[in-house]
Order: structure tokens, then C-alpha cells, then sequence
């Protein structure tokens, strides 16, 4: 019943680049080939730039030819290929990019669900439209869960129950998504007779 | 014809809200035949058909004034209840223009609007307001257009973009709900919003419905009923506040339930705006007791049938789970199985006195 064909859940498909851009820009949350993560990057005929997430302060965030991500050759030449330290370091990045931007630029994103949806509304608020963003599913399933009592977000839910990291309540997890949120929406789960839950279950691994 | 309001009935608490018997006569009971099963079901929002609820573009019934009063109490609480996205003020103003031109026509003897150009005065006489203001001008109202004038009716609003072939939920006024969230909805596609109805993406209600409100036209509104259970004649169902009207649904017994137990009809009715082209969704929300509404013979048999039969995954998407059964049972005392007309009409003019 948790994980059924609800509507608002997003559907993922493979990337590939969108002839119509003028500028491409790829992001992921994990360092990937570029190759495993986008089809066309090579026959791509405006600049293209691979962004990823290396979660390692020994990276910094400048542009480089090549290698490509993970350390492996290529055959592949984006014309830049940057490694952030972490996802606010390349959001903040993608922020300032954004504000500098004009009509043309394609984004394309993978990664969780959270990160997506965040890069996502990111490029709404800078004036894209969604058609100008495709996005897919890489890495864990695990969930933002949006307390719908006490309106805090919690991170990294991998179970078909869990406790607000706002007002304790125990959620259970609807499968209703808000891209706005980039969350599913926790509704208490013990709101009738307090203390009777169902059994806890590893859901989104 | 002057309504006698009720304004200190009450939707919480001590649950006064009750019905007289010309308001259970005149409720939009929402099951023509003894089978319910999703579906289009919608119909030109026109004058006239079996519930004097449908004569008006907007109705205003005995429990406006307490309506509007709880509804101040809600927004008080959570103010996130009443969200518009910036890009909808063309929206607000028709929304306002729509509700004051139609209560001023249909209840005259309570609401006028008087139009010199631009400068509007509105008087709404159960609610002791009067403004003056510039229409356009929101700095000249004490609210939001759209805030403004659904504080001052009865049920929810939305308001629908149109844009890529699709209507977004860019704004609502939500206080009176069947547990779904506008804080958590605002923005959403069509098929988003509904996401989590059962049954009928399946069946393709969803995609007709869209096509079809995709080509609503302006001065053609349309209406539709939907119906739920709710304990306790309480308004604000809202999953914000499910742990506060959860503990109801454990509450009821064979003893209480007939008073307790209440159907919650939603008159829905969609209006195209002429100046934003956005689509206005009214979600005006009746209660009334199941012992009430088995003081209608034919009423109470259908309902007897409807819950009896209902499609296990609606039973449980409504939240009637837990005592749906109990519901049947005290329900099947008036069910003599004789086959019943098709049609909502009560078919009967005055009600037997309480059981």
C-alpha cells in the first residue's frame, strides 16, 4: 500500500541531452562517469558542463577539462567538469550560476530524490521552466519526510514509519510528493489511538 | 426570504452545530442510485434540481454566520490555511467580484454591493461589514482580495492556473476540509493534487476531468458532489490537525453513533474567471447526521446500501474503517430492500420526529 502508482510521485527516465539547449549543464549528487550517467554528452553540439558531488574537502570547485568524474578517462571533452565538496557547496555554486544565466541553458540532474527536486525548484525559482530540467533517480531511495503537523522537514528516511525531528510524532509516509518540498508528505501515524503503530519496515533502502 | 441564522452553533468542542428540519430536507444527498463507484459525475451548475443547495451560484444556508466564525478560529491558528501564489492577484479580484455580485443578487435582503466605476462599497449585514475600496487596488481592502471575501463564505475555494495544458492549485482558502493539505498541495499539477485517490486514476476520471475543465467556459460553471463520513459534526478535518480529530473515529458506539456520525457532502461547483482565465473551485461542505438523514425514508435505505457495498479501498481511503460496520448495522433497521427511484430527491415535504 505505501509504495503504489500514486500520481504525484515522480517518474525517472535515462538522461540524454536535449538538442534544443544552448548550454548544458549536468549535475549529480555522487561522483559518476559521465557515460553512466547521460546518453549524447559526446555528440552534444553547445558547451556542456559536468558538476557531481566527490563529499571530499580535497576537492574545490574548479573547472577541469578532464579526467572525467571518478577518475576515469574518457573519451568524452565537457567543456568543464567541476568536483564540490558537498550538496550546499554545489547549490551555492548553481545559484550564482543561475542568476547569471539566459534562455538556452538545459539542466539535467541526478541523483536522490531530495537532491533532484531541491536542483529543481532551484531552476524554477531562477525563471526556468520545468521542461527545460530532466532529472533522474540514482543512489538510495531514501526519503525528505514533510510533518504535515509541524511543517519540519526530516532527512534520510529509509522506513515506512519515522519519528519528526520536529514535534516527535510518528509519521507514517505517505506516498504523496511535493516537488515544491521536494518531500513526501508524514502523517501521524498513531493519531486515533495513540501508541497503536503498525510494524516498522525497511522501505526505501 | 430572510435566513435565520445560528451563530453560535458550534463545528468543535460541544459540537452544537445541528440541522433543523427545513436544512435536512434541503440537503444535497449525494447518492441517486444504491451503488457508488467513481466517476465524472458533473453537471452544468444551473438553478433548480432536487436541493434548493443548487439554486444558487453560491449558497448561503442557517449556518453561514458560525461558518465564517470558525473559520476566523482556524485562520487564526494556522494562517498557512490561506496561501496565493503572487501571480494569482488578477484571480483574486475575480474571485471577489464573482462572490459579491452573487451574493448581492441572491440575498439581497443581507449582502449589497454598489459599483461607481472602480469604487466599490460591499456590505455584508449577518457579518456587520462594511468597506468601501477601489477594486484593483488591494491596499485599499483590509485583506487580500481572495482572503477577504471567502472569510466571508461558506466552504473552500481554490484557484486553478491554466498554462501547458494543465491547472496548477496556485492558491486556496482551506479551512473546512476532508483531510488534504493546501500548504502541502499549493503548486501541483492536476494529476499531482489527486495523487492519492484510489481507484479512479485507473479508471481515467482524472484525465476526462482535466480535458474537460481545460475547455470550461466563462459564465458556465459546472458543479459536482463528493461525499465522505466525518465523526462529530466537525469542520476542520485537516491532516494538520489529524491528532486532534483522529481519537473521534474510536469514539463511536452502537448507542451514539446515529447523533455522532455525520455525512459530509461537497457541493463542488467550477467557475472560468474572466480576467485571470484561472478556474475558481468552490468546496462547499454539509453535515448532517446518518439519524437525521434516516428520517428520510428513501435516504436512509440508500445510504443503508451505499456503505453496505462500498468498494473496500474507497471504504478505507474515506477513513470509514473502523466503524463502517457499525454504521451498516444501525443503519439496516429502515432497509426493507424495496427498490427505490433513481434520484436524490427527498420525496418527502415535512420529517417524522426524532427516534
Amino acid at each position: 500500500m505505501l509504495i503504489s502508482d500514486i500520481k504525484s510521485r515522480p517518474v525517472y527516465e535515462r538522461l540524454s541531452v536535449d538538442a534544443s539547449g544552448r548550454r548544458h549543464l549536468v549535475l549529480s549528487d555522487a561522483p559518476r562517469p559521465l557515460a553512466d550517467v547521460i546518453d549524447g554528452a559526446e555528440a552534444a553540439q553547445a558547451p556542456l558542463a559536468y558538476w557531481y558531488v566527490a563529499s571530499t574537502s580535497a576537492v574545490d570547485g574548479k573547472p577541469s577539462a578532464a579526467p572525467d568524474a571518478a577518475g576515469e578517462a574518457s573519451n568524452y571533452a565537457p567543456h568543464e567538469t567541476r568536483a564540490f565538496r558537498a550538496i550546499p557547496h554545489v547549490m551555492d555554486r548553481l545559484s550564482h550560476r543561475l542568476a547569471r544565466e539566459s534562455v538556452g541553458l538545459r539542466l539535467y540532474v541526478i541523483g536522490e530524490e531530495g537532491f533532484v527536486w531541491d536542483v529543481v525548484r532551484l531552476a524554477r525559482e531562477a525563471g526556468m521552466e520545468e521542461s527545460e530540467c530532466r532529472t533522474a533517480h540514482a543512489g538510495s531511495l531514501r526519503r525528505k519526510v514533510f510533518c504535515v503537523h509541524c511543517k519540519t522537514i526530516t532527512h534520510n528516511v529509509t522506513t515506512s514509519l519515522a519519528t519528526c525531528e520536529g514535534c516527535g510524532a510518528s509519521l507514517v509516509v505517505r506516498d504523496h510528493f511535493s516537488r515544491g518540498l521536494s518531500a513526501f508528505m508524514g502523517v501521524q501515524a498513531d493519531a486515533e489511538v495513540p501508541g497503536e503503530l503498525p510494524p516498522v519496515e525497511e522501505m526505501f533502502p | 426570504m430572510t435566513i435565520q441564522f445560528k451563530p453560535d452553533e458550534t463545528f468543535r468542542d460541544d459540537f452544537s452545530y445541528a440541522n433543523s428540519d427545513a436544512a435536512v430536507l434541503r440537503f444535497p444527498f449525494p447518492f441517486p442510485e444504491d451503488a457508488y463507484m467513481y466517476s465524472v459525475n458533473i453537471e452544468p451548475h444551473v438553478p433548480g434540481g432536487p436541493s434548493p443547495a443548487f439554486d444558487n451560484p453560491f449558497d448561503v444556508d442557517e449556518h453561514y454566520v458560525a461558518e465564517c466564525r470558525e473559520r476566523a478560529k482556524v485562520l487564526e491558528q494556522d494562517p498557512s490555511r490561506c496561501k496565493v501564489l503572487p501571480h494569482m492577484m488578477a484571480a483574486e479580484w475575480d474571485t471577489l467580484e464573482l462572490i459579491m455580485e452573487s451574493f448581492a443578487t441572491s440575498y439581497p435582503e443581507h449582502f449589497t454591493l454598489t459599483r461607481e466605476g472602480t469604487a466599490w462599497t460591499w456590505e455584508n449585514r449577518p457579518l456587520g461589514i462594511r468597506d468601501s475600496f477601489i477594486f484593483g487596488d488591494a491596499s485599499t481592502l483590509p485583506l487580500p482580495p481572495f482572503e477577504y471575501i471567502t472569510r466571508q463564505a461558506q466552504g473552500d475555494f481554490t484557484l486553478q492556473d491554466q498554462r501547458d495544458d494543465n491547472l496548477f492549485i496556485d492558491g486556496g482558502m482551506v479551512t473546512t476540509q476532508a483531510d488534504w493539505s493546501l500548504d502541502f498541495d499549493v503548486g501541483m499539477s492536476f494529476h499531482q493534487w489527486h495523487g492519492p485517490v484510489p481507484l479512479a486514476h485507473q479508471k481515467g476520471v482524472f484525465d476526462r476531468a482535466l480535458k474537460f475543465l481545460l475547455r470550461l467556459q466563462y459564465g458556465a460553471p459546472v458543479r459536482r458532489l463528493n461525499w465522505t463520513l466525518t465523526v462529530n459534526p466537525r469542520l476542520d478535518t485537516s491532516p494538520e490537525n489529524y491528532p486532534q480529530w483522529g481519537p473521534d473515529r474510536t469514539t463511536l458506539t452502537p448507542e451514539n453513533i446515529a447523533g455522532t456520525l455525520h455525512l459530509r457532502v461537497e457541493l463542488q461547483s467550477l467557475f472560468r474567471l474572466p480576467r485571470s482565465n484561472a478556474i475558481l473551485f468552490g468546496i462547499r461542505c454539509y453535515l448532517c447526521s446518518i439519524e437525521d438523514l434516516a428520517r428520510v425514508e428513501i435516504w436512509g435505505k440508500r445510504l443503508h446500501r451505499v456503505l453496505r457495498d462500498l468498494h473496500p479501498e474507497i471504504a478505507d481511503y474515506k477513513g470509514t474503517t473502523r466503524y463502517r460496520d457499525m454504521a451498516v448495522a444501525w443503519l439496516s433497521r429502515f432497509d426493507d430492500g424495496a427498490e427505490l427511484p433513481v434520484g436524490t430527491a427527498p420525496r418527502q415535504t415535512s420529517l417524522p420526529p426524532k427516534r
